[in-house]
Order: C-alpha cells, then structure tokens, then sequence
C-alpha cells in the first residue's frame, strides 16, 4: 500500500479508522479500512459513500482521495481533519459554546458545504456535529457519507431511519420517506443552536420524545400543516395522531446571547413545515453573514480558539461596506492572536475518527438533564 | 441543475466489447445479455422486489458487459450480484438466502429446459419439478461466494460509479409535453417499451432523453398517432435526441422481438456460466483451425 498505517484513530461496528501518511508525498490522511462482511458483502454504508463522496469536490466536504479494494477488506483514503466539532466544542468552548465570530464562520462553512451536495443532488442525511470534522486552519468540512443518498427529479420514496435522532426533522420524525433537501437544512438549524449555547437544541429519547420537544420550543404547528406532513407519512388506516398544543417559545429566550440577526436564520432554518424552511443557498445570502450590525448584544468572554478562514461573505462586501468590513476584521485581529493557545490546544491528543463515521465509546450526552 | 451524472460507455467499448474480443459474436452477446436481464427480471418477481431496484439492477449488468468479457464471469452470477447491489443502493436490500435460493430454481430451470430443448417438445412429460438445494450441500455457499464476489467485482470495475438514471418520470414529462396523455393506450405501450429496453444496452449508450424518444416513436407508429416531424419542427428536437439515436435505440428493441431458431435458444442456455461460455468457445476454435 501506498500509505503508512500509523495510530488508530477510532472504531466502529464495521470500520476502523487510522491516521496514515503517503509514502509519496508525506502528506498526513486518513485510512478508514471497512471488513467485508461475508453475510451481507459490502457494506452499503460504504458504497454509498464511495459512490457520492468521488464526485463531491469541494473544501467545505471532506475530500475522498482514493479507494483501495483487495480481496477482504476496502480502505478509504480521507483528507485528514484534526478533530470534529463535538470535540472542538467542548476543547474551545466555553461550556461547548462556541464564540460568535466562530460559530459565524463555522455555520457559514457548514452552510456552504450542505448547498454544494444539494447543488449535486445529494442529501447528507446524517449532518450532526460529530459528521463535521475541523482542520488546523479552522475549516469545517461535511464528513461520514454513509447515509448520504443521490436524489433525482422524481421523489422517490426513501428510507425514514435517517439522521441522528436529534437532528432529525419533525416531518421525517412523522414518517415521511418524500422528504428533500430541506431535511439537511434542519439539522443545520440544530447545529447553529448548539454551536452559540453549547447543548443540543432537541434531546428527545424517542421518535415520538424528540417531536414533543420540537414543539415544546417552536410550539405545535395548526391543524393543516400537520395534517399535510402527517398525510405524506402514512402507514395505511392509520389514525391521525393527536399532539399537545404548545405555544411558541421565541429563540431569543431560548439563545438569549444569540444576536437579532443569527435569530432571524436560525427562525427560517428550523420551520416545522419542510415547505417553509429556507434552502442552504437562501442561507448563504442571509444578512447574519454580510451584516455590519455588532454581532451579539454581550461582548463574549473569552477568545476565539482558531482563526476563523475569511470568506467572501455575500452582498457588497468588499466595496462600500467599509465599517462592516472593518468590524469583521478587528474581530479577525483578534482571533489570529489566539491562533498560537489554538496550537497548543490542537497538539493534544484527540479521537478525531468519529467524523469518519466512528462511534464514541461512550454516551455523548447526558439526556434529561433539562 | 449540474449533474445527473450516470456513465455512459465509450465509442472504444461500444466498437469492441470484451466479449466480442474473446471472440463471442456480437448478436450471441446481445443475446445472453437479454438471458441475463430476463433472470433478473424473474428474480425480482420471485423476491417481490421493487421495480426500481430490478431496473437497476438490469442497467448496472448492462454496463459491467463493457468492461469485462463473458468469459471471465457468468451472467447468471453477476445479474445475482447487480440485483444484490442494486437493492442495497434502492434501500430495499434482500436477504442473501433468499436471492440465491431463487437463482438456484431459475439456474436449474434453464439446466432442465436445456436438457429438454433438443428432444421431442411432450411438455408434460419433461415438466420442471424444483428440488431445494440440499441442507448440507455445497451449493448455497458456491453460490454465497460467487455473488459476494460479482457484487465486489461490479463495484470494482465500474469503479463504484454505480449511480443509474431511471426514465419514467421523464416518459410522464415528455407525454404530458405532446398531449399524449389522454388516450390511455399511448403511455402503457411507451413504457412498456421502456422496461423491454431494459433487456438490451441501450441504457448504457444513449442518454434518457433519447431512449424515452425512441419508445414514444414505437408505441406512437404502432398506434398509428402522427407527430411532427417536418424538417423545421421535429419533436425528438423537442428533447434534444438526434433521430440517428432514436432509430439506433429503437433497432435495439425490435430486435427483441426477432424470432430465434431452437439451437439459438439452446446454445443461450448453455451459456448462462462462464464455463459454459468456455466450453462454447473450445467449440469454436477448431473449425477456425481447419484449412
């Protein structure tokens, strides 16, 4: 092989990832070696990722360098990422929340990334912060393909066991197998909630848990929508289900540090009606990343663990929009001062597999705590 | 919209197919191509599989005969293998035991009918009776082996670009574009058309938009509907097929339907493995030999 095995990185149930180095060009990958099941032979999972991630070139996607397949076993040859953002959160955060100019610049890659595979007509479908890996230059990128399926113009009925539960949409959580793109825009409303206050949004223990918790925060949609979602879903004969009416909760008291501007995104990301919610690209033109409006009304604590790449952030940046860019870049000031404590912090050692698709040992979270 | 990338064979692999490299003439190939479609086509009926993953099943076997020679894999093996795979990529995969106790009936089946094809036809007489395999047996795991290693094999050399297009949704389109849609004759045929096409390569050579042209062109001629089709206002331009492909998409159909002699018939049976393939071709080679 062309490749160096060096640590294990991690483990799953049919996958174990290593840190590797090319014989040619030094260059630091990772190896995710999948065993050939004799009951099943390939792995779906991987075929699925084999098949996507080949065609899916972008820097905000976790690049798919080569495939090499011997009579036992398929390794995968992955760009090498340090860390997902689960670990990042809790090494950076303060409390797992991430800073404003962080979460700005992350939820602007993530954004990015998911509008590229939707772009190529592919639905990640399992977009959770352990699926988005984070390299030393702070860039994220879309990881673990295993669930990721190629769409065409006709809407094909799909699987429904998709996405972790708690990223999940509420219409997928009703038992649609129609759903869209907009189902990856969901858990990227997720994940934006998670990355300013530092604990996932939703934490339901079941199908039925995480949708009362969905609604319990942007409250029970009327009569119509549900009808409409719950229609799409249908197992024959069955009854419509009846749900508790909750109010809505604004976001605002929910992520009381987020700014106006990250509220307004975040509304539109998460909208019960997949009809509703913003595309990925909508997203990218949204005014949280070009405004030059002070970000958050609390100056935040602490630093900025890694710069933050600049982006060529939409709308009239660049010209004419000098203070917001000077805002911008003064924050930047600051986060390239904290780029040596972020090297130290990178040098420790991490599990970074489970963007590849690994499990952690154990339990990420403690449900029920709220 | 970027991409619905699906592959397409080259001019190199239409020109010369391994098969007909190993020297297995072209109609033979087109022959045990449609066999192996066919089996497919049982096995997913047999399974109560989904017609999308039996369609991409046929497409995906239809595309593995550009980059290997029948002589290296049997089609009996690889259309079991595609049918694995393409249940997996439809979400509807199938259990391994009960796929291959399915390609064992219908494999012995063709053994049995090809044993029978040469005899007097007392049909009654010779009726196919289905024995299971035997519990100790060492069939069911040739056979495991075989399909692990066609499943691997497709991956591999179609280089796991095993993303396929269907054309339905397209016919529906195209139909409803024509005003087509009101007689119910038109679009039954027209798909009809659409799923025997999935018996010949043409999925693997031409782009969807020509195919569905070429079946809107059959059942509309059979139907005796007229289209235009004047110089200046053709409706294949409408979909941007060139009428060389369609007529080269619909050769392929018809030629389905070409009466073939009981030897044809008899010499596909005995070419469904690859050692029958062989056997066929240590025939051959010695009435080239001679002076």
């Amino acid at each position: 092989m062309n490749y160096v095995q060096l640590e294990k990185l991690g483990e799953g149930t049919y996958a174990t990832v290593y840190k590797g180095r090319s014989r040619t060009t030094n260059e630091i990958v990772a190896l995710k070696e999948i065993h050939l099941d004799a009951e099943e032979g390939t792995p779906s999972t991987a075929i699925r990722e084999i098949s996507l991630m080949k065609e899916l070139k972008h820097v905000n996607i976790v690049r798919l360098y080569d495939v090499i397949h011997t009579e036992t076993k398929l390794v995968l040859i992955f760009e090498y990422c340090e860390r997902d953002l689960k670990k990042y959160m809790d090494v950076h955060g303060d409390r797992g929340a991430l800073d404003p100019v962080t979460v700005r610049s992350f939820m602007y890659q993530l954004l990015k990334g998911t509008s590229f595979c939707h772009e190529n007509r592919v639905l990640h479908r399992d977009l959770k912060p352990q699926n988005l890996l984070i390299n030393r230059k702070g860039e994220l990128k879309l990881g673990d393909f295993g669930l990721a399926r190629a769409f065409g113009v006709p809407v094909n009925t799909f699987s429904n066991e998709v996405v972790t539960l708690w990223y999940r949409a509420p219409d997928v959580l009703m038992g649609s197998r129609t759903y869209n793109t907009s189902i990856d825009v969901w858990s990227c409303g997720c994940i934006f909630a998670e990355m300013i206050s530092g604990v996932p949004l939703f934490r339901g223990r079941d199908n039925q848990d995480q949708l009362l918790h969905i609604m319990r925060i942007i409250g029970t949609p009327d009569d119509r929508v549900l009808r409409k979602i719950a229609t799409e879903g249908q197992t024959e004969g069955q009854a419509q289900k009846q749900y508790p009416r909750y109010p809505k909760i604004p976001f605002s008291q929910v992520l009381p540090k987020a700014s106006p501007q990250a509220l307004d995104l975040l509304e539109r990301l998460l909208q019960f009606d997949p009809a509703k919610r913003i595309s990925a690209a909508e997203a990218l033109q949204h005014p949280y990343f070009s405004t030059s409006q002070p970000m958050y009304t609390q100056p935040t604590p602490f630093t900025p663990a890694v710069i933050a790449p600049q982006y060529q952030y939409p709308q009239g940046q660049g010209q004419g929009q000098g203070q917001g860019q000077y805002q911008y870049n003064s924050q930047h000031e600051a986060a390239r001062n904290a780029a040596a404590q972020a090297q130290l912090a990178l040098a420790q050692p991490q599990i970074p597999g489970a963007g590849y698709g690994m499990q952690y040992p154990q339990q990420q979270y403690q449900t029920g705590t709220r | 919209m970027s991409t619905a990338l699906y592959p397409l064979a080259s001019l190199v692999q239409i020109e010369k197919t391994p098969s007909r490299e190993d020297g297995i003439p072209e109609e033979l190939e087109l022959d045990l191509r449609a066999h192996g479609c066919k089996l497919i086509h049982e096995a997913g009926i047999l399974l109560k599989q989904k017609q999308v993953a039996v369609a991409t099943a046929q497409i995906l076997f239809q595309r593995f005969w550009y980059v290997t020679s029948m002589k290296q894999f049997g089609i009996g093996d690889i259309g079991m293998g595609a049918l694995y795979l393409a249940s997996k990529l439809e979400e509807c995969p199938i259990r391994m035991r009960d796929l291959i106790n399915v390609y064992d009936e219908l494999l012995r089946r063709d053994a049995h009918r090809l044993k029978y094809s040469t005899g007097p036809s007392s049909s009654s007489a010779h009726e196919f009776k289905y024995i299971p395999m035997s519990y100790f047996g060492s069939t069911f795991y040739d056979l495991k082996d075989a399909l692990v290693v066609a499943e691997m094999q497709i991956l591999k050399r179609l280089g796991f670009n095993v993303n396929v297009v269907l054309p339905y949704g397209t016919l529906v389109n195209y139909l409803r574009l024509l005003g087509l849609t009101e007689r119910e004759d038109v679009p039954s045929k027209a798909w009809g058309y659409l799923n025997d096409a999935l018996q010949t390569p043409v999925y693997a050579l031409y782009a969807v938009p020509t195919i569905v042209s070429a079946a809107i062109m059959l059942a509309t001629r059979q139907l005796g509907i007229a289209l235009p089709s004047s110089p200046e206002s053709c409706w294949w331009e409408l979909f941007d097929a060139d009428w060389e492909d369609v007529w080269s998409v619909a050769g392929y159909i018809m030629r389905l339907y070409r009466e073939r002699t009981p030897e044809d018939h008899a010499r596909v049976l005995s070419m469904v493995t690859k050692k029958g393939v062989r056997s066929w071709l240590e025939d051959q080679k010695p009435a080239v030999l001679l002076p």
